[in-house]
């Protein structure tokens, strides 16, 4: 056909065709769907290390071969839409069919909105029980998430450095004094004690979870904390606070913490630009292929005298089965398929880091640095990351500020309980419908004396 | 002459008009529903004014107006650069075509790529403050992102530096299209550049000026949301740089509490036509005048 000489008739004609193609070519699955039976699964995940996305692929191929006619859609979500594009699809009706979910109330306020369905029913009590996914994840006696690999929160710190600043860096600090003594060490042999990028806020919250926990006698205290049940301005809820902003006046940190992202500076223990930053396991084995055993970890210094001070801290990743999933019985099988021996040996031999499973054998782990970190903070008695028992606005309304602003020396720590209080308050006036969920969910948190 | 009946324009018109009304109205409308529920998902109870009272009582978000209010001090510098620059081009000096290119260029860019980029050159041991540090200025190597007193006006310059972009391609567009003639008789009569430039040229671009004030405006009330999540990093440091955009973002999305975000953009949206309707009004006003 001649282009120039295309008439509107001959163009409606090309038009209708078109259209009517197009309406044939959607109704011809629903004909042949009993036939075809292709099913696509949806996985919408997020890793704190982007390598083990060939863990994601392997089992995800490893499924779509032993189910014919299925095939599993993988989706790499960026951190900061891990929960808005979850949440917002869920709300659409339109979630995928297997999702990733960080702990405690990052998943749980979703549970409450009925967007995650209780994996109880779908899976065996062993393996839920065996993916370690934490008594975070349980709710009125329901688990709703399986757990895929630890992530143990911990100080980093560069062994190098520290042998320079004539420290003992086999037998880091234990108490606050110790560790003070050992800043003032680095400081004086001319190294940046400690520090890291708090511009994006997770140095914030990372700190929080190192410090304020060791207030604490156990998690459902926590909650209680910030839900307003117990009060902030008590200064052994703000003293955590007190000790950034000691570290702050004694000149211990990067004078660029405020300007640097969390990951940018992470690496800066490597280089020795920092002694000792904050970390998180998933990221180690990165740091040991660089340094090897010049990566040095410890538990944070104790200064406070609650029941959850002295303890690795450690959390869980893992998965979950939207309610609005409509291959639910499939993604089951996807969640049971991760916790097979083989995706857990798979883990391993493809990202060098450690699924979460209580049931597998670190036997492989042959490098002694990564052993360590494995019988420290995963095999060994660890409590809970406290950030995912905080509520979003607490995160952004309060942690975050009062981090940045006690960071740069414009708020003093009680001022930042003070705020924290009103902040706290201002969230049970806006959420009055959440706090007996929130209650229920501490209560039984306090029970596993977390 | 063919007559038509009084109905039949808008009976064409109407698809278009419903489609609009669909696209635009209806968020709008679902919005103004949210912003006095308690949305949990896509519904929630009735809560009245309930959103509206604790948004006046928080202090945040009087200060994120306050931000939003300086930032429109941009509106003089963005309009000035761009003119400047236009200008500069249509007169085709020495090398106008590399200037051209280099001067399009960020307004190409998205704005999370070029925030990215200058988050990482403004930091305070990155590449700006280590030249100036290498040439003698140390004092003027400030902590641009991270000092609180000093981050709003960074994120102004950089979003100063992008937008004035969009401002050159709108004048640069209108200056060549311009009739000439006016210009070359001025010059005959013995104007020089200044004078033809600010008593001829100018005057020409009034209309478009007056589009880029207009444009200016909205996007510096609801449009820079990616320059202060990317750049100083969610508003901070603390709540330096939070604005209007951010603070929806916050409520709707982080804090899960939709119909905050709903009121917030509500009273965004009734400032922004109170602003545009000012505008407007004056527009016409001067128009009247002048014909007067």
């Amino acid at each position: 056909m001649n282009p120039k000489k295309l008439s509107r008739r001959s163009f409606l004609q090309a038009a209708g065709a078109l259209g009517m193609g197009a309406g044939l070519a959607r109704a011809v699955p629903a004909f042949g769907s009993p036939f075809l039976q292709n099913t696509t699964l949806r996985w919408w995940w997020w890793a704190d290390e982007p390598g083990f996305s060939a863990w994601i692929d392997d089992v995800a191929a490893r499924f779509a071969a032993q189910h014919s006619g299925t095939s599993v859609e993988t989706l790499q979500m960026d951190v900061s839409a891990v929960i808005t594009q979850f949440t917002t699809a869920a709300a659409a009706g339109e979630p995928p069919d297997v999702q990733f979910l960080w702990n405690g109330l990052y998943h749980m306020e979703n549970v409450w909105l009925g967007y995650l369905d209780p994996l109880n029913d779908y899976l065996p009590a062993d393996v839920l029980r065996d993916s370690n996914a934490t008594a975070m994840s349980i709710y009125e006696g329901k688990q709703y998430r399986v757990g895929w690999y630890p992530v143990p929160l911990l100080f980093e710190y560069n062994k190098d450095v520290w042998d320079q600043a004539g420290l003992d860096a086999d037998n880091p600090p234990a108490t606050w004094d110790a560790w003070m003594g050992a800043c003032e060490a680095l400081k004086t042999a001319g190294f940046v004690p400690f520090g890291g990028g708090a511009s994006d806020g997770y140095w914030g919250e990372w700190y929080l979870t190192l410090m304020l926990t060791q207030a604490l006698n156990n998690g459902g205290e926590g909650i209680d904390l910030f839900i307003g049940e117990r009060d902030f301005r008590e200064p052994r809820y703000w003293e955590f606070w007190a000790k950034l902003e000691e570290m702050v006046k004694a000149g211990y940190l990067n004078n660029d913490i405020l300007s640097v992202d969390l990951f940018s500076a992470v690496n800066k223990v490597l280089t020795g630009e920092l002694a000792t930053t904050l970390n998180v396991g998933a990221v180690l084995p990165a740091h040991i292929a660089q340094i090897g055993d010049r990566v040095g970890m410890m538990i944070a210094p104790v200064y406070s005298d609650g029941a959850m001070g002295g303890k690795p801290i450690s959390d869980t990743q893992g998965f979950g089965i939207p309610s609005g999933s409509r291959n639910k019985e499939l993604a089951a099988e996807l969640l049971a398929l991760t916790q097979s021996p083989e995706s857990l040996d798979a883990m391993w031999s493809l990202t060098r880091y450690f699924p979460a499973n209580k049931t597998w054998d670190p036997s492989p782990i042959d490098d002694p640095t990564l052993r360590q970190l494995y019988d420290g903070w995963v095999g060994a008695e660890t409590t809970l990351w406290l950030s995912v028992l905080m509520p979003t606005m607490f995160w952004t309304d309060a942690m975050f500020v009062a981090a940045q602003e006690i960071l740069a020396g414009r708020m003093t720590a009680e001022q930042a309980g003070e705020q924290h209080a009103s902040i706290v308050q201002q969230w049970r006036m806006l959420n009055d419908d959440l706090i007996p969920n929130y209650q229920v969910f501490a209560a039984s948190i306090a029970a596993e004396s977390l | 002459m063919v007559r038509t009946r009084p109905l039949t324009p808008y009976l064409f018109i109407a698809p278009l008009v419903g489609l609009l009304v669909f696209i635009f109205g209806y968020p709008l409308a679902r919005v103004f529903d949210f912003s006095t529920r308690r949305i949990r998902g896509f519904d929630g109870p009735s809560v009245g004014f309930a959103n509206f009272e604790a948004l006046f009582a928080d202090p945040v978000f009087w200060l994120a107006v306050r931000h939003n209010l300086q930032l429109l001090l941009a509106i003089i510098p963005l309009l000035l650069l761009s003119l400047l620059l236009a200008i500069a081009l249509y007169e085709r000096l020495g090398g106008w075509r590399i200037f051209r290119t280099i001067v399009f260029l960020p307004y190409i860019l998205a704005i999370p790529i070029v925030a990215v980029v200058l988050r990482n050159m403004f930091q305070l041991n990155g590449p700006i403050n280590t030249v100036l540090r290498s040439v003698g200025l140390e004092g003027l190597a400030l902590d641009w992102l991270g000092d609180a007193d000093i981050a709003l006006w960074t994120v102004m310059a950089m979003i100063i530096w992008r937008e004035s972009a969009f401002g050159v391609v709108l004048f640069l567009s209108r200056l060549l299209s311009l009739n000439e003639e006016l210009a070359e008789s001025a010059q005959l009569d013995g104007a020089n550049w200044w004078q033809r430039t600010l008593y001829i040229v100018i005057p020409q671009l009034r209309g478009v000026i007056e589009f880029y004030l207009v444009l200016s405006l909205i996007t510096l009330l609801a449009a820079v949301f990616s320059y202060v999540y990317i750049v100083p990093g969610r508003g901070g440091p603390g709540n330096a740089t939070m604005i209007l955009e951010l603070y929806i973002y916050n409520w709707a999305f982080d804090k899960r509490l939709p119909g905050m975000g709903a009121a917030v953009s509500v009273v965004l949206f009734l400032v922004t036509i109170v602003f545009m309707v000012l505008m407007f009004r004056l527009r016409r006003q001067a128009a009247a005048e002048e014909v007067g």
